[in-house]
């Protein structure tokens, strides 16, 4: 029983951040038509082979676990990473053709997260995305997207344009079982920990220089006291996504609920802490400038994916947990 | 990362749950009187007699010597079972006393009180807070002099539970000048039957007395009592309440859980006031659910919390984060059960045992104080997890 980033585990997050701190900072997103994943960076995660680290050996990738995976999603996360990071990777996962798998996993061809409303689906990520993914608890799917012309829609997350389709065509493929989804879930919950946790380390940051009264605004319990509470949030959703982690890596029965309760959680945790962190900035809080609003318009996006409030919260009521 | 428990884990859970399921008691504790304190003793005693007392203490004064993931799966199985609740009179004796004997106490205190703690025989209670010094701990203002080989104590304590049933106290007194705060303090354990002690219960919120003032007129207490370093109280405090911090909460953190599923069970079986089942009432259905989550996330943190003490035999500052949570989902939790009871939730009279729901909910105050108030565990967190610039 361990329940935190271990050993080589470390070593890969480690890795992971100083790659994305260089390749994908958070900084880019104040630059205008920086949304989504370009075809430059998306070349050099490929290139690093980050798409491909759930994928099992056999099929080209690095054959790593849930573990490594979430570790890799938390570090983005606290980049505010797209959802095309993730969608990229889960294609990886989904495409039964060896040559298209390969293009994937190098970045060479853009895959968006494919999301049903009502009749209509939303394309999320990656504006030149020849491929849509689907992900539902049962099955994913891969639909190509060539002979289509999503209408582009306005977007509140900077981190992610927003387009609308109509039907969409046959998927090219499939594959069924939660394995997918449960990747999914738990690559959202982690870059939403790593949200969370960001917001948590902007807003220390600032106590520790920033002077109201005379005084460092973090000596104050006014801004103390939220502080501590973003950390307990903090706490506890990491916490959850380490053992959903270990979970799911160990197969264990009761994985689903623990997955459904570290996205609850992380929803959680990355809203509240984005919300407070604004509002214990003051004044800058609110300027586009800062990164303050980033957080809580991409939270706003990844809460909505791989399970919102509702759906976790119907399916955890009756859950059974093991020891 | 990984969630296996290793084989004698696995082993020793199935050991527990065995017992357990075999010598539960079957009958109530009496909420008040001495007939509390004596079905402690019992219970206690079979504890003792089967080799299941000392769950956090090491094998060579008596305890189990059980890691600390070992004593997760054993508060684990006394919550699954329904076990009489660990914060019972023996609490203090086992998870404070007793924790600060085997770290301070002399080798003649350590062979006398011991024991007695671990079968049962001494209930103790603790003197540390005053009607002047709460969260404030160090401004606490009961003096000992020194009388030859005794200490003479005058003042007053409060908030003192359990000491009508107590044989013995830990006792903070200022021995040292006035106004120098932490530094000349004594910790000493005073025996409950001294002449000149006087004991005044509170009636609290919750409709009982569990809680004391306890008044001191010369009573004599002998210098070798003294626990630790004349004058060193304060360091010897500290060791007692960061156990308390570590340690000492995990029963109610893992009890939580337990506790959420039979609020789900109460929810399926009992009707709203507009007929529907309270699970079929999507507000309550989602509280419900995410307090389960949040229940599965206080499981989460305390098995990361021990297995990462368990290999640097250091606890972490993150006890006090955890406290918040435990006490915040207890809250909540008692807030949504008095939601499904509706009228029947105010049906109460004082008596624990008919209306536990009810009970728990006015005892979540009482939780989110003592031990550290929920605003002295934020102060901590921002300290010394955060490393915020001090606010006092």
């Amino acid at each position: 029983m361990y329940l935190a980033p271990d050993g080589e585990e470390a070593e890969i997050a480690t890795a992971a951040s100083d790659f994305l701190v260089g390749a994908m900072p958070i900084d880019r997103l104040h630059v205008a038509g920086s949304a989504d994943m370009s075809a430059e960076l998306r070349a050099l995660f490929g290139e690093m082979g980050w798409f491909a680290l759930a994928v099992p050996e056999a099929m080209g990738g690095s054959g790593l676990s849930a573990v490594e995976h979430t570790l890799f999603f938390r570090e983005a996360g606290r980049q505010c990473g797209p959802i095309d990071l993730l969608a990229q990777s889960l294609a990886a996962n989904v495409a039964q053709d060896a040559g298209l798998r390969a293009a994937l996993i190098a970045g060479e061809v853009a895959v968006g997260l494919l999301v049903a409303d009502g009749t209509q689906f939303r394309l999320l990520g990656s504006s030149d995305a020849a491929w849509g993914l689907t992900v539902t608890e049962g099955q994913a799917a891969l639909y190509p997207l060539a002979s289509i012309a999503p209408a582009a829609l306005p977007s509140l997350d900077p981190a992610n344009s927003m387009r609308l389709l109509g039907a969409l065509p046959e998927p090219a493929h499939q594959v069924t079982g939660s394995h997918i989804s449960q990747l999914g879930q738990l690559g959202a919950a982690a870059m939403l920990v790593g949200m969370a946790e960001c917001a948590l380390d902007l807003i220390v940051e600032y106590a520790k220089v920033r002077e109201t009264f005379g005084r460092k605004i973090g000596s104050w319990q006014a801004v103390r006291h939220p502080c501590a509470d973003m950390a307990v949030r903090v706490e506890a959703a990491r916490s959850q996504l380490w053992y959903a982690a270990a979970a799911m890596k160990e197969g264990r029965a009761d994985a689903a609920a623990h997955l459904d309760a570290a996205k609850h959680l992380a929803n959680q945790a990355a809203l509240a802490n984005a919300d407070s962190n604004i509002q214990l900035h003051g004044g800058i809080g609110v300027t586009d400038e800062h990164h303050a609003h980033l957080l809580l318009k991409h939270a706003l996006l990844l809460s909505r994916l791989f399970g919102g409030k509702r759906s976790l919260l119907t399916r955890l009521l009756h859950a059974e947990l093991e020891d | 990362m990984d969630l296996h428990f290793s084989e004698a884990d696995h082993l020793f859970r199935a050991r527990a749950r065995a017992w357990l399921a075999a010598n539960v008691p079957n009958e109530v504790r009496p909420a008040h009187g001495p007939e509390s304190a004596q079905f402690d003793r019992d219970w206690q005693r079979k504890l003792f007699d089967h080799g299941w007392a000392g769950v956090a203490w090491p094998s060579e004064y008596g305890g189990l010597g059980l890691s600390g993931l070992q004593q997760v799966i054993w508060y684990e199985e006394l919550a699954r079972a329904r076990a009489p609740h660990h914060i019972n009179t023996m609490y203090i004796g086992l998870m404070h006393a007793g924790p600060t004997v085997i770290a301070r106490g002399t080798e003649e205190q350590k062979a006398f009180h011991l024991p007695r703690i671990l079968s049962g025989e001494a209930i103790w209670c603790q003197g540390f807070s005053e009607p002047n010094a709460g969260s404030d701990l160090a401004s606490l203002k009961a003096r000992g002099r020194i009388e030859g080989d005794h200490l003479v104590v005058n003042g007053s304590k409060m908030w003192t539970t359990d000491a009508q049933h107590a044989d013995y106290q830990e006792l903070l007194i200022r021995t040292g000048e006035d106004g120098l705060r932490h530094k000349g303090l004594t910790w000493v354990i005073c025996d409950m039957k001294s002449p000149g002690i006087q004991i005044k219960p509170i009636r609290t919120m919750l409709g009982d007395e569990h809680v004391n003032m306890v008044f001191y007129d010369d009573v004599r207490i002998p210098l070798s009592n003294v626990v630790g370093e004349l004058d060193q109280g304060w360091s010897t405090a500290m060791a007692t309440l960061s156990f308390e911090r570590g340690l000492g909460f995990i029963g109610d953190q893992l009890e939580l859980y337990e506790r959420v599923k039979r609020a789900i069970d109460l929810a399926g079986k009992t009707r709203l006031d507009d007929g529907r089942l309270a699970l079929e009432d999507d507000g309550i259905a989602q509280r419900l659910s995410s307090i389960k989550a949040d229940c599965m996330a206080i499981r989460a943190m305390t098995l990361a919390d021990i297995a990462e003490t368990d290999r640097t035999g250091m606890p972490g500052p993150k006890g006090s984060m955890m406290k918040l949570m435990v006490t915040t989902t207890h809250k909540a939790l008692s807030e949504v059960a008095g939601e499904i009871l509706g009228w029947s939730f105010l049906e109460f009279g004082g008596d624990r045992t008919a209306h536990p729901w009810t009970y728990d909910y006015l005892w979540s105050w009482v939780f989110s104080i003592s031990g550290g108030t929920s605003e002295i565990q934020r102060e901590i967190t921002a300290d010394r997890v955060l490393g915020l610039p001090k606010s006092r």
